[in-house]
Formats: structure tokens, sequence, C-alpha cells
């Protein structure tokens, strides 16, 4: 009875979502805007990251959207980047939507037809971001929307990390 | 024995009860968010049907009338 509880623990563990501490799951995968422009997890590594798992049909994605344009502002890029990785079926959606709020193309953005990263990241609400401190570990889960009061506690958390 | 045996095939059948194969997943509600799989034509009225559903089952809501259905917040 000990082994079976044990062996369901474990199992249990292995289909939770990463936590703070653990190591980054490894991607790589194409630009939303660019096709053949690929960005892989290893290439980011020295600049505190947050990963963003995002639709255009996921209304709490779509309300903290500006909040990240306004993030990514007031950091330079060689030290935090916001990586928006989309998960829609038809990429023609994520862009447009992402073009509504950022015509700049602020933030980086890539995507993820497979949901491979979802998967990987085992999410278990949308939208799910992690911050990733230089070395590839993660810092931080956070699982639905960011509001004001919320992105504060984020912005101490990478002020903290940047300040390593 | 016998008793391994008993433990590999109730791992294998419990297995079926696994959260990602009995639930659809936040990032798989895709075409669940679209509005015309909302049962209420009416926002607000599918907003009220909502909290008397969520109220009366004490549900854990997630339904379409709340944040596209995608499990959010």
């Amino acid at each position: 009875m000990k082994i079976l509880i044990t062996l369901i623990l474990s199992a249990a563990a292995l289909f939770a979502t990463p936590n703070v501490g653990d190591k980054e799951i490894p991607f790589v995968l194409p630009g939303l805007y660019q096709n053949h422009m690929k960005v892989s997890s290893q290439e980011l590594h020295g600049k505190v990251i947050l990963l963003n798992l995002w639709a255009s049909w996921c209304s709490g994605c779509q309300e903290e959207m500006p909040l990240f344009v306004n993030l990514q502002n007031r950091y330079s890029k060689d030290k935090f980047q916001i990586i928006l990785v989309n998960i829609d079926s038809e990429r023609q959606n994520g862009i447009d939507f992402l073009r509504s709020v950022d015509p700049q193309q602020l933030l980086s953005a890539l995507y993820d037809r497979d949901k491979s990263l979802p998967k990987a990241y085992r999410c278990p609400g949308m939208p799910s971001s992690f911050l990733i401190d230089q070395k590839g570990n993660i810092a931080g889960v956070y699982i639905g929307s960011f509001d004001k009061e919320g992105l504060q506690t984020l912005e101490k958390q990478i002020t903290k990390l940047l300040g390593k | 024995m016998y008793r391994v045996y008993f433990l590999l095939l109730s791992l294998l059948i419990f297995s079926g009860c696994m959260n990602p194969l009995v639930r659809v997943m936040p990032y798989e509600k895709e075409y669940l968010a679209q509005d015309k799989m909302k049962l209420s034509p009416l926002p607000e009225r599918a907003e009220q049907e909502g909290h008397i559903f969520l109220i009366r089952e004490a549900s854990a809501g997630g339904e379409s009338t709340f944040q596209g259905g995608c499990g959010c917040r």
C-alpha cells in the first residue's frame, strides 16, 4: 500500500506545474511575425525573462497585454525581456490582436501552434507567466492575468533579480 | 510478485483518471471560448445565470460567461 501511495504521489508530482527554483523548460520556437526567425531559450540566458503563454481568444490575456507594453518600455531589452508565446490555432489571430495593442512591436512574440510549451509547463490556467532568471531558473510562477497590483509585485521581483 | 502486478495494474487503471486526460486543459479551450459556444446570447443574462449556477451547484465556475472560459483567474 505504501508503495502504491508513493507511486501515486510521485506521478502527481510529475504532472504538476514547475515551481520556483526549477529549471526552465528549453524551447526553440518560430517568431509570431516572421516564421523563419527561430528563437531558442538558450540564447535568452543572461537576461531576466518573463515568459508569457497567451492566446487571442483569452480575455485575461487581452487585459494584461497593455500592461506588458508599459513594463517592457521601462526596461532595456538587454537586461529584461518579455517573451510572448502565442498558442492560437490561426497565427493571424494572434498577429492581429498584438498589432492593435503593440503597434511598435516592442514585445518579442513567438508562435507555438502545437501548444508544446503550455503542455510542457502543464499550465493550470490561461494566461500563465513564468519569470526566469539569468541562469535559466524559474524565479516566479504566475497563473492568471496580471492586474496593476500584481504587476507591482512582479516589478519588485524583476528589480531584485537585476540587482543580483 | 502478485503484489507488484496488482500495483502496476492499479496504476494502469488509475492513470485514466489523470488530470490531463479527464479535464479540458485551459490552453485547449480555444473553441469553447468562442461567442457561439455561449449558452445564452445575452451577456448580462448569461452572467446572471452563471452566478445562480455557481451558488446552486457550488461549482468552480470557468464556463464561457466568465473570462472566456479559459480558466483564467
